[in-house]
This record gives structure tokens, C-alpha cells and sequence, in this order.
């Protein structure tokens, strides 16, 4: 894998960036020019191969390349390997920018991959963010996109379960707040017989954020045993915040276990009362409340530090403070 | 410490406290009978300061200052706690992150540094002990499928790690089994001082056998219909309700 590009030390350290601290390898994409390397970014696990380190994966965008912005990034996981991937995207300047980002992704059979997407930009910019996922027999997955803050941030995801025995487990955390968009669209393709996946995507919505869950899951004809499932949950701050949600299940097979459920709900005021009456003050309580709605998605992440450093960033948005890494040097919203 | 004057409250149009007066000393142990919906729960949020019920009469003095005025939170760094009849679970947030938020915040309010991890931890081991409470628990969520008696028993392990000046007990001693309701008993006494009081709320006689209260008074249809020495809940636990009523 290191072939394919050489670590580029000078810009790490114009980063600082400690996501996620220590035992990861970071690449930057720099206006959707992988720096030190051959773009578009190409990731080729051989069979059998074990990424020993996680993958960061650094996109950046800044004043030298305005307007819009396409660029992609390939990852093939060959049979039986394994591998982590944390991919953070960032706005160094605050321009209109526009960005549309087609990440492929293919699984071989048994091959285990972790992906964790984190989106961090500036109310400006609009990040169009397509995840086209094959997984074959055996093959697991999980994705879990952060996405902390942007303009407009639209994740497509279709997946398609074509081995049997495959897992794929999706996850969503989307915070808005002023006139912030976020929309997330899943295309579930259980394709064939014995595959599980499994969704959660939650939401909190501050002012007169916007959100929006399509989630389709597909079950063809013949794929008996499927398990899948979502779960769309979105927490509303505000009066004029808009959660939609709608899921669709789209079932041809008869010997399956499906369930979707959505809610959109407040804070729990009992909740709140019980905290206050123990001293906790109000805003406090209900951060302790977004914290924990929050935490069953940053659950998935398996990495403990990179999940704790996420559930920072977490609160530190929610706090209303302005959300970066401790010690990055640079404003990444 | 406490004085209520003709306290009225209500929620939405119904009345349900109709004029409560009561004052309560430092050092003393209060009791609050009285039947289902008599208004002993409504009059232990009122002063805890649960904002969905409306106060549209009378004074709530406390330590000299208008309690009525006071936030939930702010009536808590003043000393005042409410163990709750149904204790509310919070999933998600952890029983130790939880009485930790509270216990720093209280510290902060009197302007004393948060706690050291270590500090904190034997802090909680010992004040656990007072209720003989595992310390399995303080990972779980805030009494996320608690049994009844642990919830009970949280409520008190959160007091002793508070210290409160007034506590209000709304019916801690229900759903506790025998041993259970000795030990919570005893958890409460070891926390009284000479500065401290404690109302506790209670349908049976059993738990003043613990709690020696110093006055009862039973509550009525939102008012106090009778105050009278601890004697008074043996009478009631033979005779019942009704004898005081049609008084
Ligand atoms: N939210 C509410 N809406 C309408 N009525 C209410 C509400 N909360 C309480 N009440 C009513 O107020 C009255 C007093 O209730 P409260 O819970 O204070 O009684 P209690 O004395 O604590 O009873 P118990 O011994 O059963 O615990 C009851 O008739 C109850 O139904
Ligand atoms: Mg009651």
C-alpha cells in the first residue's frame, strides 16, 4: 500500500491533525490531488492482507481551487484482508465551494473493512458524497459517517450484497444547526441469501436545520434469510428544525427478518427535570441528553481512541464551540 | 429552614395543593402521610421546582431566600433533594458520569475544584457502601432497568454523594424488601446531622420504626388535615384514613 504514495511529513505538520492519534498512516488529498502520490487515490489490498495501521484519509479543500470540484478514491479489499479507514473531509478557506466525491468501494470474499467518515466543512460548502459498496461472500463492513458540519452534505450509498454471508453495517450522525442540509440516501441490495445489514442513522437538529433519511432496503426474489434492518432517529433542539424521513422496504422473498422504524422526537423533560433536580444545570442536562443519543452511533466505531476523539468533536459541536481536533493548527469548519 | 405558607399549585386548571402550611427546623425528621392523589408527590416537585405545575398562591421560604424563585438546579446547589417515588432512566448516560456532572457541579457552586478521578472514585465507593449498592451499577445507564428496590436505593447512594440540607424522601421505602428498606433506613440515618433535615413520605409505619420522625402530618385532598407525634402512624396503620377525614 505505501507505494502508493509517500507520506508527506511537511503538510502533517501544517495539520497537527491527531485523528486518530497514534497508530494511523495520514494521506492528504489536497483539492482532489492526492499529495505525494498518483491521484485519483487508489487503495489495493492483496488477498490475505492486513492493514496493520488505520488509513487517514485527508481531503482538503482551500482558496486555489475554487467553484466545483469532482474527484474519487478506489479501495479493493481482496480476499480474507482487513483494513481501516478513516476519511475526514475539511475546508481550509471559506468559499463556495462545491465538491462531489465518488468513493468505490469493493469487498472480496471475507474481506473486513472499517470505514468512518467525518465531515467537517464550513456552512458554505456543499459536499455531494457517493459511496458505491460491492461486498461478496463472507465479506463484512461497517461505515459510519460524522457528518459535524457543513452547508449542504448529501451521502449516497448503494450497496450491494452480492455473496452470501456477508454483514454490512451502516451508521449515520448528522448535527445541523443554522440553515444547514444534510441528506442521507441508502440503497440496500440484499441480492442474495443469508446477508445481514444493519442501519442506524441519527439525527440532531439545532435552528432551522434540514434533514433528510431515504432509505430503501431491497430484498430480490430468492434472497431467503435475509436479516435487515433501520433505524432512523432524529432529535429536534429546536421549533423550526425539519427532520423527513422516509424509509422504504421493498421485500420479494418470504423467509426474512426486516424492520425499519423512524422517530422524530424533543428532549425527554422528565429526563431533564430528574438531572436538574441533582444540581446538573439545564444546558448541561440536555447535552448529557445529546451526548447519549449521540453515542449509539459513535458505538460502531471500533477504534476506542478514534471513537473518543470523534465523541469530542461531538460535544464539542453541540456545545456550539467551534469543532476541530485538539492541536490542529487549522479551522476545519 | 423551611416554611411553607398557604401553598396553592396547580396543573393546568386543576387545583391540587389547596393551601399547605408547614415549616420544618434543622434537625428534624418530618413525615408526610396521606391516601393516593392526596397531592404528597405534587408537593414534593413543587419544591424540587418541576415547572409544569403552577404555583398560584402562597410563599415557600428557604433558608431565608423565596425558594419559588429558584431553578430545579440552583435548589439543588442549595441543598435541597428530592428521592424520587418513580425514578426517572436516562439510557445513554451512566450512572458514574451522571452523579459525577452533579457532584462537580455542586463543588463548582462553592467555588471548590472538580474532583481527581481517584478522589472521586473512593468518594463513590464509600457513599455506595451506605446503601450496600454493587459497583456493577455505576456503569449502567441512570437507573436503566434498575428493580424497583435499586432504583430506590440509587436515589439515596445520589444523596449521600450530594449531602443535602433538606432531603425530601417521596415514598423511598416502596418496593424495598425487608432487608432492603433496613439498609436504606440506615443509609438515611447515618446521613443525619444536627444541621440537616429530612421529609420523608411514606404510606406505612415500618419505615418511622427506622426514621424516627419528630412530627406527621397527613395530607388530605392538597391540604394538611392533621399534625401530631409519631404515635399517630400506629394509629393509622390499625384505623386507616377515614376516622380523620369525616373529623
Ligand atoms: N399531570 C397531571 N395531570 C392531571 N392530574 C395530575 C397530574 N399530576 C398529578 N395529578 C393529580 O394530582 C393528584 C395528586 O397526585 P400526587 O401524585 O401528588 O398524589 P400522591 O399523594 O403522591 O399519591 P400517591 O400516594 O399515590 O403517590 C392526583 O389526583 C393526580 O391524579
Ligand atoms: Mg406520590
Amino acid at each position: 500500500m505505501k507505494q502508493n504514495y509517500i507520506y508527506s511529513p511537511a503538510l502533517a505538520t501544517g495539520f497537527k491533525c491527531k485523528v486518530p492519534l497514534k497508530d494511523a498512516c495520514q494521506l492528504f488529498i489536497v483539492n482532489g490531488k492526492v499529495q505525494g502520490g498518483i491521484s485519483p487515490f487508489v487503495l489495493d489490498l492483496k488477498d490475505g492482507e492486513n492493514l496493520s495501521e488505520t488509513l487517514q484519509l485527508i481531503s482538503v479543500r482551500n482558496e486555489q481551487h475554487l467553484g466545483d470540484l469532482e474527484y474519487s478514491e478506489a479501495f479493493h479489499f481482496g480476499k480474507n484482508s482487513r483494513g481501516k479507514v478513516v476519511m475526514c473531509s475539511h475546508t481550509f478557506s471559506l468559499d463556495d465551494f462545491v465538491t462531489r466525491e465518488n468513493v468505490n468501494i469493493i469487498l472480496e470474499s471475507g474481506a473486513r473493512a472499517e470505514f468512518v467518515v467525518m465531515q467537517n466543512e464550513h456552512n458554505k460548502a456543499i459536499h455531494n458524497a457517493k459511496f458505491s459498496i460491492k461486498m461478496a461472500d463472507h465479506a463484512c463492513l461497517t461505515l459510519v459517517f460524522l457528518s459535524l458540519h457543513g452547508g449542504e452534505i448529501n451521502n449516497t450509498v448503494t450497496v450491494d450484497m452480492n455473496g452470501e454471508y456477508s454483514e454490512c453495517n451502516l451508521g449515520g450522525l448528522y448535527l445541523t444547526d443554522s440553515t444547514q442540509l444534510m441528506n442521507n440516501t441508502i440503497d440496500l441490495n440484499h441480492f442474495v441469501p443469508n446477508c445481514k445489514s444493519n442501519q442506524l442513522f441519527k439525527g440532531i437538529l439545532d435552528d432551522n436545520g434540514i434533514t433528510r433519511f431515504f432509505g430503501r432496503i431491497n430484498v430480490a426474489p430468492g434472497a431467503q434469510k435475509t436479516e435487515a434492518f433501520q433505524a432512523n432517529h432524529n432529535l429536534l433542539i429546536s421549533d423550526k428544525a425539519k427532520a423527513y424521513s422516509k424509509p422504504q422496504l421493498e421485500i420479494y422473498a418470504d423467509d426474512v427478518k426486516c424492520s425499519h422504524g423512524a422517530t422524530v422526537g424533543r428532549l425527554n423533560e422528565m429526563e431533564l427535570f430528574y438531572m436538574r433536580t441533582r444540581g446538573i444545570p439545564s444546558a448541561e442536562a440536555r447535552l448529557l441528553q445529546q451526548m447519549a443519543f449521540a453515542y449509539e452511533v459513535l458505538e460502531k466505531i471500533s477504534n476506542e481512541e478514534l471513537r473518543e476523539r470523534m465523541q469530542s468533536l461531538v460535544e464539542k459541536r453541540l456545545r456550539g464551540e467551534f469543532s476541530q481536533c485538539k492541536n490542529c493548527s487549522k479551522n476545519c469548519c | 429552614m423551611l416554611t411553607i405558607k398557604d401553598l396553592h399549585a396547580s396543573i393546568g386548571d386543576k387545583e391540587i395543593l389547596r393551601g399547605i402550611n408547614l415549616s420544618v427546623n434543622e434537625g428534624e425528621v418530618h413525615a408526610i402521610m396521606g391516601p393516593n392523589g392526596s397531592g404528597k408527590s405534587t408537593l414534593s416537585a413543587v419544591l424540587a421546582g418541576r415547572e409544569s405545575y403552577t404555583v398560584t398562591s402562597g410563599e415557600v421560604i428557604y433558608e431565608g431566600k423565596n425558594l419559588l424563585e429558584l431553578t430545579p438546579e440552583e435548589r439543588s446547589w442549595a441543598g435541597i433533594f428530592l428521592g424520587f417515588q418513580y425514578p426517572i432512566e436516562i439510557p445513554g448516560v451512566s450512572n458514574v458520569n451522571f452523579i459525577k456532572a452533579a457532584v462537580n457541579e455542586h463543588r463548582k457552586q462553592k467555588g471548590l475544584p472538580a474532583l481527581s478521578a481517584a478522589e472521586f472514585l473512593k468518594l463513590m465507593r464509600e457513599r455506595m457502601a451506605y446503601v450496600e449498592m454493587d459497583s456493577s451499577f455505576s456503569s449502567r445507564g441512570v437507573n436503566v432497568g434498575f428493580s424497583g428496590g435499586e432504583k430506590k436505593r440509587n436515589e439515596i447512594f445520589q444523596m449521600a454523594m450530594l449531602e443535602p440540607k433538606l432531603a425530601i424522601l417521596d415514598e423511598t421505602d416502596s418496593g424495598l424488601d425487608v432487608d432492603a428498606l433496613r439498609i436504606v433506613a440506615t443509609g438515611v440515618n447515618k446521613m443525619r446531622r444536627p444541621d440537616n433535615a429530612t421529609i420523608v413520605i411514606t404510606h406505612y409505619q415500618r419505615l418511622l420504626d427506622y426514621i424516627v420522625p419528630d412530627v406527621i402530618h397527613i395530607l388530605y385532598k392538597g391540604k394538611i388535615i392533621k399534625t401530631a407525634g409519631k404515635e399517630l402512624a400506629l394509629e393509622i396503620e390499625k384505623k386507616g384514613y377515614d376516622w380523620l377525614i369525616n373529623e
